[in-house]
């Protein structure tokens, strides 16, 4: 069983590591490099525990052989977690009551950021669109939406805030 | 995992060639969405396995009156094209976001009942189906395509390299139901294209899923609307004939007894939504 070397970006960083053949990127990340944000949930693609954003797009880490994003830039939620403090979508999670467990989250707020990437003002049906293959087995989704929805609202004010 | 090779060929001749030399024992991955899990879950344990994600074949582009689809496009780029609305809706009502990120069009083909809301759509736009191997390509009608539950026509040495898609030449209805609004497993999926011709309808296709192996066309009711107006009663009697033609299967999603009279509601919607309204009399 031949091992390769796969070279790729991790929240902005060159991280180079040897793998057997099809070892799925969400064992890399949480296995091998220590990155437990990303949560192992069905391992088939059905429950959102495990997206991470492959070049901005969120994707099922559990599908996805890391030699195919050999190259690539890989966001997790230790990426976009700020040294100090939280990212604005963790913020409004924690304000909102939107997880009790916590298992769900990091994936909740990695297709969260993907969707206010491209959507600052979402509807409540946009946000339940996008958030429809993240399974919540706690909360109910209702705080979830508001959630996003109080994180897009954080986000446009703090960058008209420095439009100013 | 058992996996001992994992090849990401960068080009058509290069896939071609690995399936070539080592023929059945290459497990043919485009995705991931199906083989995954079964890889994961060490349900499914192959030597080699051959990823289609960098061999070049996921390009959508129109060409003169058919939409040419790279058969490793994913659902997401199904999404974004608009030549042919009818499949950003059966696109759009397909698993989710992340998912449709890795899922392909060509992946679509092969994925078991109660999947496959692509493939319902791309039968009823009579797509056709371009099969490439060392030997050289041949072009398939997607209605001989499938030869029972997961069997098909594709040879062993084989790829599915591009979907050839005719652009509707008339008005299609695409209608999805499941258990929950989104991400979710049909309970039937339907698909219609007509064509009018002075006001009678030339050429009707009715496409279900979820509710035999594999999609398929229901030739009754296509018969019962064809010539015809299509009122209220053609509709009512054409609804019954799907329900009464297709093969429906009890799994966790829902019953046979079930899915047979949601087959025959949701023909029934699809064919109500093309009724013409009084806008288009004499058409």
């Amino acid at each position: 069983m031949a091992s390769t070397i796969v070279t790729f970006e991790l929240g902005g960083r060159e991280v180079e590591v040897l793998v057997k053949p099809m070892t799925t990127l969400q064992s890399v990340l949480r296995d091998q490099l220590g990155f437990t944000a990303t949560k192992e949930g069905c391992r088939q693609g059905g429950c959102g525990s495990c997206t991470v954003l492959v070049d901005g797009e969120p994707m099922p880490s559990c599908l996805l052989p890391v030699e195919d994003v050999a190259g690539r830039q890989v966001t997790t939620l230790e990426s976009i977690t700020p040294a100090d403090g939280l990212h604005p979508i963790q913020q409004a999670f924690l304000e909102a009551y939107a997880f009790q467990c916590g298992y769900c989250t990091p994936g909740m707020i990695m297709l969260s950021k993907a969707l206010l990437d491209r959507d600052p003002a979402p509807s409540d049906e946009d946000i339940a669109q996008a958030l429809a293959g993240n399974i919540c087995r706690c909360t109910g989704y209702r705080p979830i939406v508001r959630a996003v929805r109080a994180a897009a609202d954080a986000i446009v004010a703090d960058s008209d805030g420095q439009g100013r | 995992m058992t996996v001992r090779s994992y090849f990401l060929p960068r080009s058509l001749s290069e896939a071609l060639g690995l399936l070539d030399a080592r023929g059945p024992e290459l497990l043919v991955m485009a995705g991931g969405t199906l083989t995954m899990p079964l890889i994961n879950e060490g349900i499914s344990l192959p030597e080699a396995v051959m990823g289609l994600r960098l061999a070049g074949l996921d390009r959508i582009q129109r060409s003169g009156e058919t939409l040419l689809v790279g058969a490793t496009s994913t659902l997401t780029q199904l999404l974004e094209q608009d030549a042919v609305p009818m499949l950003r809706e059966a696109a759009r009502n397909t698993a989710s976001w992340p998912v449709r990120n890795l899922a392909t069009v060509g992946g679509n083909l092969f994925t078991p009942p109660p999947g496959g809301d692509v493939a319902v759509a791309l039968l009823a736009l009579d797509a056709s189906l371009v099969l490439a191997s060392a030997r050289g390509e041949r072009v398939l009608p997607l209605a001989g395509f499938w030869t029972g539950f997961l069997g098909t026509a594709l040879a062993a040495d084989e790829l599915l390299v591009e979907i050839r898609v005719p652009l509707p030449s008339g008005p299609t209805a695409y209608r999805k139901f499941g258990r929950k609004h989104a991400n979710t497993p049909a309970v039937v999926t339907v698909a219609v294209h007509l064509a009018w011709d002075g006001g009678r309808i030339a050429d009707a296709r009715i496409s279900l899923g979820a509710v035999g192996p594999h999609p398929i066309r229901a030739r009754r009711a296509e018969g019962l609307v064809l010539g015809t107006r299509l009122d209220t009663d053609t509709v009512a009697a054409a609804a019954t004939a799907a329900a009464e033609e297709c093969q429906p299967f009890t799994d966790a999603v829902a019953s046979a007894w079930y899915r047979r009279r949601m087959a025959r509601l949701f023909v029934g919607r699809a064919l109500e939504q093309l009724v013409p309204g009084p806008a288009h009399e004499g058409r």
